[in-house]
């Protein structure tokens, strides 16, 4: 029991060291039969903010987004664009209406959105670089 | 230099009103209609350009307030956006058109979208480049506002209009109010202070009224200091007024004296003209006395020097000088004796008195005369001859002429009156009287002493001969026949002697004894001759009888 409360101190202080010297990156990641290995930090832009959904192999782009209140999610706009969440609100609200362009599709949590990647060849979404797993290609990493 | 202010009066009499409520009201209004219209100028130039810039700071305000939508629909390559934004910039009255392209794309065009150029519809463009919503060195897109320049200046004039109109009214109700203010506190009053003033009649004891408004003020004091000037000028009327009827009075009573008075008065001018006279001046010197000009010792002829010497004295003294003078009027008006006085009245200014004495001088010769003539003869009797000697003899010795004296005494004159009477022998006293008087000058004496013996005064001749030939001439004359009455014819003769004057002045006892020995020697030698006394300085030859 001690070694277990030790291990978990050491663990926490280890993390803090780790969190505190490297924070996390926020990567971009597509399927890997999407045909694309890397992307622009502008054609990331694009798509995600609805200017070009498009891939660059010519496959439609169907960027998803982690729930608003996500810490990913604000951290990957505060990356791409340094947009807060409430710009990014903002930014939506206007184009209700036109019409023209819609947000991104959203799902509840980074898993969702892995497994979504994972299952459909268009789906592009931004994942913690911790939480990256087998079965997706990371295209392009936003360091903090 | 002399004309332009003469220009001027002429000008402000032709151009402007005399009454000065319209003048000051109408310099009032000129000058706020040309403040009014310089400022109006000023002001409408400045707010023009005033709002011109405002209302090209406007469009940029307009472009800035939509650039981050117009961002966002450049980005997004979004048209109906483009058209949303255009929509609402529209609607500004001064905007004309908007086009928005995204890189090549035209996203919108609307309204007037070609830059212009010409008065009717200017339109200028205002281009600005639109950047990435999410990198500001991406640039994203263009959007260009068209704004209408005419529709510009037309708001600009707008206001500027609306500027003016208000200043114009400010400026004008100030003016109104100014010269209302003007005419209630200085115009007014001074026209009615005026306008009473020249009614106003000194006489009556009008005052002008204290204007109820302007007590206290310099009017008011104007009107206190023209109303104690009115006061001190009615006093000064009345006070002359009453000193004017105590001088007529006064005059009235002295020209009733210069009028009634016997005595001439006149005044004269310091070199002896008439100035002027009363009544009896005419009455006493004649109608040529009262002409105007006349001259005083003109009109006292023949005393002129006399005159004009008493007039330089009076000029020279305050006393009076005087002097009595037979006056000849001439023109068969005879002679009238006056009494002239002067005095001085003042510088240049003389006063003359002159009264007719004639009247007194009458009598006064009627009385000499009476103490000096024979009853009988009514030649001179002694004293007269003795005065005539004394005048004859001591009057001034002028060229050749002496005096002579005839010496004459009566031959046979005695047995007249014993034979015929005192009266006959009167009578041919009387008769004899006059063949002497007919004998001799008017300037010559002649007179009786006593008796029968009678004397001639030959006041001058120049040769011993002419009395001689006197003397023959009255021998023979009393040598004629005299009636003495009831028929009776007789005859007297005349022993004469001669005493000449030597030139040299002779003592009156010792000429008249001079020719009474002449006279007796006459008789000695057979009476009815004439005989030369011997004179001290006698010609030669003139002792010998003729």
């Amino acid at each position: 029991m001690k070694r277990v409360v030790f291990i978990l101190i050491l663990a926490a202080f280890a993390l803090r060291i780790a969190d505190a010297n490297e924070p996390t990156s926020i990567v971009v990641i597509v399927n890997p039969g999407s045909g694309v290995d890397h992307l622009t930090r502008d054609e990331v832009i694009d798509i995600f903010l609805g200017r070009y959904r498009k891939l660059p192999s010519g496959r439609a782009a169907l960027p998803i987004d982690i729930a608003e209140a996500s810490a990913e999610r604000a951290r990957f706009y505060q990356l791409l664009v340094k947009k807060s969440r409430a710009d990014m609100s903002s930014y939506w609200a206007r184009l209700v209406f036109s019409g023209q362009t819609s947000p991104p599709f959203q799902v509840s949590d980074a898993k969702t959105a892995i497994e979504l990647v994972q299952s459909n060849p268009n789906a592009i979404a931004y994942v913690d670089s911790a939480s990256v797993s087998a079965g997706v290609k990371v295209v392009l990493e936003l360091k903090p | 230099m002399n004309s332009s202010p003469d220009k001027r009066k002429r000008w402000n009499a032709r151009f402007l009103p005399r009454s000065i409520v319209a003048r000051t009201s109408l310099s009032i209004l000129v000058l706020a209609v040309v403040m009014g219209l310089a400022f109006s100028l000023m002001a409408s130039w400045r707010v023009r350009a005033a709002e011109h810039d405002r209302l090209i700071a406007r469009v940029h305000e307009l472009t800035s307030t939509v650039e981050s939508t117009v961002s966002i629909a450049c980005f997004l390559n979004d048209a109906t956006l483009a058209k949303e934004i255009a929509g609402g910039l529209m609607k500004n009255r001064i905007v004309a058109g908007v086009r928005v392209t995204s890189g090549a794309k035209l996203l919108y065009s609307g309204g007037v979208v070609e830059a212009a150029r010409g008065r009717a519809a200017r339109i200028d463009a205002f281009p600005q480049t639109i950047y990435s919503p999410f990198d500001q060195k991406n640039e994203v897109g263009q959007i260009t506002l068209y704004v209408s320049s005419a529709e510009i200046e037309a708001q600009a004039a707008a206001y500027s209009r609306y500027t003016i109109w208000i200043l114009s009214l400010q400026v004008s109700i100030v003016a109104a109010a100014v010269a209302f203010l003007v005419y209630l506190l200085v115009t007014r009053p001074i026209k009615g202070i005026s306008d009473e003033l020249h009614r106003l009649e000194i006489r009556s004891g009008m005052r002008l009224t204290w204007p109820s408004g302007n007590r206290k003020d310099e009017i008011g004091q104007l009107v206190l200091d023209v109303n104690g000037l009115i006061a001190r000028l009615t006093d000064a009327l009345a006070n002359e007024r009453e000193l004017r009827v105590a001088h007529e009075i006064s005059e009235r009573r002295m020209r009733l004296v210069f009028e009634k008075a016997d005595t001439g008065i006149l005044v004269l001018d310091e070199r002896g003209a008439v100035l002027s006279c009363n009544p009896s001046f005419v009455r006493i010197l004649g109608p040529g006395a009262g002409l105007a000009g006349a001259q005083l010792d003109q009109l006292l002829r023949p005393h002129g020097p006399l005159v004009a010497e008493l007039i330089e004295s009076a000029n020279a003294a305050d006393e009076p000088r005087e002097a009595d003078m037979e006056v000849d009027l001439g023109s068969g008006r005879g002679k009238v004796w006056v009494e002239l006085s002067v005095n001085r009245l003042g510088p240049n200014l003389l006063q003359g008195l002159v009264n007719d004495i004639t009247e007194r001088k009458r009598a006064e010769v009627a009385a000499r005369e009476l103490a000096s003539r024979d009853p009988v003869t009514s030649l001179l009797n002694r004293r007269g001859i003795d005065a005539a000697l004394v005048q004859v003899l001591e009057r001034p010795i002028e060229s050749r002429a002496r005096p002579a004296l005839l010496q004459i005494d009566l031959d046979h004159f005695k047995s007249v009156n014993d034979t015929h009477g005192h009266d006959a022998g009167d009578h041919v006293l009387r008769v004899v009287a006059r063949v002497l008087e007919r004998a001799v000058r008017r300037s010559d004496f002649v007179g009786r002493s006593g008796g029968d013996e009678f004397q001639v005064i030959l006041a001058g001749v120049e040769k011993t001969s002419v009395a001689l030939d006197i003397a023959n001439k009255i021998i023979a004359e009393v040598a004629q026949p005299v009636d003495v009455g009831g028929g009776n014819l007789v005859r007297v003769g005349a022993s004469i002697g001669i005493a000449m004057g030597s030139g040299e002045y002779e003592a009156p006892a010792s000429f008249l004894r001079r020719a009474d020995e002449a006279m007796y020697e006459a008789k000695q030698s057979g009476k009815g001759c004439v005989r030369v006394a011997a004179a001290a300085a006698a010609e030669p030859g003139d002792s010998a009888a003729a």
